[in-house]
C-alpha cells in the first residue's frame, strides 16, 4: 500500500495502513501528519491499524500509540506480521489480530478499476480481468466533438492491445461486469410489479409500498448508507483515499493521487490526479471540484482521459460535475440540483 | 521473437535516465523495430510524462507483478508510434513492490513480445536498481560530465561488472555536455570522461533547450527533425541496432565576423 492509506467502511470501521513504510520513523511521522489534518474524523470511529511487516519494539509501539491516543483514538485491532511486534503488541495487553485486514485487498482490487471483492491478490488473472477493464466503456471529457469521440476508444492502453483484452474479458465472464447485472436486474424488478402484479393476483389493493419492495435488489450497488468521509488535507502524488461511502476532500488532489470511493466524490479544490466514484458500479455517483483538471475520471466502468493537448489557457471554468451519460462520462458546468 | 533487455542507469539522480530512456525507445521504434519501454521508478513515476500518455494509464507495472491484470492490459500503446509501448510504474507503491525475481520473469514474457526492452532505472544502487537491472542483458549508464555524475557512474558500472554473467556489455552515453564550455576548459571533455571510465562510448547528447520543451510537452526530441539532441539519440539508437554511426561533430566553430556582431547584441545567457 502506499504510506498513508486511510481505508474506512461503514460497517467495519476504518483501516490506517502504514504497512507501506519501511522505518518507524517514516510510519510515525505518515501518522502525525494524517491524525492531525484531519482529527475531528476519528471521533468515535472504530480504528483498525495495520503494521504490516513493521518490526517494533515495545518503546516503540509505545510511541505509535501515544501518537493515537494524541487525537483520541485507541485501536480496536492491531494487525502485525512481525513476531517482534506481536510480543510487543501482548505487552500492551492488546492481542494481535489474526491474518490479514480484509479490507486491504478490496482497496487494492477497487484502485485497479475493479470490483472490490474479498478475493486476495493471489486470485487468477483470468477473474480479475474479466471484472475489471474499465475501458470497456469509454469517455471522452467533454465529447461534444465528433473527432474527440472517435479518438474515445484508445482510452486505456492504445488501440490493438486493448481491444484484444476486452474480447478476452468478454469471454472470461459469461455474465456480464457484475455490477451491470445488478443494475439491470433491478430495473426488471421495477418494471415487474407493474406489468404482472395485477392479473396475477387479482388483488387491487397493491400498495405502493408493496410494488417499491422489489426495488430492494437495487440497494446494494450503493452505498447502504449516505456515509460521508471528511478529509481536510491535500492529496499528493503517490497518495491514496479509499473509502465505501461518499467522500468529501477539503484540499487539492494532486496528480499522481488517487481518490476512489462507491459513492459520490466532491472535492472543495482542484482535481489534478484521479478520482474514481462508484467504485462498485454505482453509474449514478458523480465527481465534483472546484477546479477541474483531472488526468483520468473513472466512475463506475466509464472512463475518461484529459485531451493529450493540454490547454493553453489556465483559466478555470469554475465548479464542474462529472457524471455519466449513457455510458460515457460528461462534465458540466455545477447547477445546484 | 527474442529481444534485447536493455536498463539505462546512472547511480546519480536527474542525469536524464528517463529522458534517454524515452528517446532511446522512440528512435528504436522509428527505425522499425518493436519496442517496450519499462518505467522502473515505481512511486516516482516520470517515463509516462515524457511520452505524453500519461493519461492513458490504467494498470501498471506492479498490477501486472501481482497479477490483478494481463500484461497486455497494461501495456499503453504510443500515441505516435504503433510499435512502441510503455508499461508504467506504479505511484501509490515504492519499490519494495517488485522483486528481482519478478522482474526476471516480466522480462522473459516482454522478450516475447518484443525487439527491444528498455528499462529505465531509477537513481540509487537500492533495490529498484537491484530489480531494474536483474532483468537485463546490455546496460546503458548516462552520466554528465561532472565529477559527482562520473563518479557515481563509476560504482556502477562496478556494480554490473559484477553480474558479467548476466549482463553482456555495458556502455556509456555522455549526457548535456556544452561545447563551448569544454573548449574553454570549464567542463569535462569526452575523452577526460573515458580516461576514468574507460567502457565504450555509446553516445554524447548536447545540452539542448529543446529538451525542456519536448518533455513538458510530452514528445521525446528523437521525434523531432533538426535538433541536436534527438540526432544524438537517433544516433545512439542506431549504434545499438548495430550500424556504424559516427559520432556528432561537436567542436564549435569559431565565429564567422556575422556571428561575432549578432553576439554582441544578444543576452549572454545563451550557449
Amino acid at each position: 500500500m502506499s504510506k498513508i492509506a486511510i481505508i474506512s467502511q461503514p460497517e467495519q470501521g476504518v483501516l490506517i495502513d502504514v504497512g507501506g513504510c519501511a522505518t518507524l520513523q517514516e510510519a510515525t511521522q505518515h501518522l502525525t501528519c494524517t491524525l492531525q489534518v484531519s482529527s475531528h474524523f476519528w471521533e468515535e470511529q472504530p480504528v483498525d491499524l495495520n503494521l504490516g511487516a513493521l518490526s517494533l519494539t515495545r518503546d516503540e509501539l509505545g510511541q505509535v500509540l501515544a501518537t493515537l491516543s494524541e487525537v483520541g483514538v485507541k485501536p480496536r485491532q492491531v494487525f502485525a506480521r512481525s513476531a517482534g511486534t506481536k510480543a510487543a503488541l501482548r505487552a500492551f495487553n492488546i492481542v494481535p489480530a489474526a491474518g490479514e485486514p480484509t479490507t486491504e485487498a478490496a482497496v487494492q482490487a477497487a484502485t485497479a478499476g475493479d470490483e472490490p471483492c474479498e478475493s486476495t491478490a493471489t486470485s487468477t488473472a483470468g477473474n480479475e480481468s474479466g471484472q475489471s477493464p474499465p475501458a470497456s466503456k469509454s469517455g471522452k471529457k467533454q465529447a461534444s466533438k465528433p473527432a474527440a469521440k472517435a479518438e474515445a476508444p484508445a482510452t486505456t492502453s492504445g488501440d490493438a492491445a486493448v481491444s484484444v483484452t476486452i474480447a478476452e474479458a468478454a469471454i472470461d465472464s459469461a455474465p456480464p461486469t457484475t455490477d451491470q447485472a445488478d443494475n439491470d436486474e433491478a430495473e426488471n424488478d421495477e418494471e415487474a410489479p407493474l406489468t404482472f402484479e395485477p392479473g396475477d393476483d387479482a388483488e387491487e389493493s397493491v400498495t405502493v409500498s408493496e410494488a417499491e419492495a422489489p426495488v430492494a435488489p437495487k440497494e446494494p450497488a450503493k452505498p447502504a448508507a449516505p456515509y460521508i468521509m471528511y478529509l481536510r488535507q491535500t492529496l499528493r502524488s503517490g497518495q491514496s483515499i479509499s473509502h465505501k461511502g461518499h467522500l468529501v476532500i477539503i484540499g487539492d488532489v494532486n496528480a499522481g493521487a488517487e481518490v476512489v470511493a462507491e459513492g459520490d466524490i466532491t472535492i472543495w479544490g482542484a482535481l489534478r490526479g484521479i478520482a474514481h466514484a462508484g467504485v462498485a458500479g454505482d453509474t449514478d455517483a458523480e465527481i465534483r471540484a472546484l477546479r477541474f483538471d483531472p488526468i483520468q475520471l473513472r466512475i463506475a466502468h466509464a472512463i475518461a482521459r484529459s485531451p493529450d493537448r493540454p490547454k493553453n489557457d489556465k483559466r478555470s471554468n469554475g465548479p464542474e460535475t462529472a457524471r455519466v451519460v449513457n455510458g460515457t462520462i460528461r462534465i458540466s458546468v455545477s447547477m445546484p440540483d | 521473437m527474442s529481444g534485447r533487455v536493455i536498463v539505462i542507469t546512472s547511480g546519480k539522480g536527474g542525469v536524464g535516465k528517463t529522458t534517454a530512456s524515452a528517446n532511446i525507445g522512440t528512435a528504436l521504434a522509428q527505425s522499425g523495430a518493436s519496442v517496450a519501454l519499462v518505467d522502473m521508478d515505481i512511486g516516482l513515476r516520470n517515463l509516462d510524462i515524457l511520452m505524453g500518455l500519461e493519461n492513458r494509464v490504467v494498470y501498471n507495472l506492479v498490477d501486472v507483478i501481482e497479477e490483478k491484470c494481463k500484461l497486455r492490459q497494461a501495456l499503453v500503446k504510443d500515441k505516435r508510434l504503433p510499435n512502441l509501448c510503455l508499461l508504467p510504474a506504479a505511484q501509490t507503491r515504492d519499490k519494495s513492490a517488485v522483486n528481482p525475481e519478478q522482474m526476471q520473469k516480466l522480462c522473459a514474457e516482454l522478450k516475447t513480445m518484443f525487439d527491444f526492452i528498455v528499462l529505465d532505472s531509477p537513481a540509487g544502487i537500492e533495490g529498484g536498481f537491484q530489480s531494474a537491472i536483474a532483468g537485463a542483458e546490455e546496460a546503458v549508464v548516462i552520466t554528465t560530465p561532472e565529477m559527482s555524475a562520473v563518479r557515481d557512474a563509476d560504482r556502477v558500472i562496478g556494480l554490473l561488472e559484477a553480474k558479467k554473467d548476466a549482463i553482456s556489455q555495458y556502455r556509456l552515453v555522455i549526457n548535456r555536455i556544452r561545447p563551448n564550455m569544454v573548449k574553454t576548459n570549464d567542463m569535462m571533455s569526452v575523452d577526460d570522461v573515458l580516461e576514468i571510465l574507460s567502457v565504450r562510448l555509446l553516445g554524447v547528447v548536447p545540452e539542448d533547450e529543446d529538451i525542456i520543451v519536448s518533455t513538458n510537452r510530452g514528445e521525446p526530441i528523437a521525434g523531432t527533425d533538426n535538433t541536436r539532441a534527438g540526432q544524438a539519440y537517433r544516433n545512439i539508437a542506431g549504434r545499438l541496432r548495430g550500424e556504424d554511426v559516427p559520432f556528432l561533430d561537436l567542436t564549435p566553430k569559431d565565429p564567422t565576423w556575422i556571428n561575432k556582431i549578432v553576439k554582441i547584441f544578444t543576452p549572454a545567457a545563451r550557449v
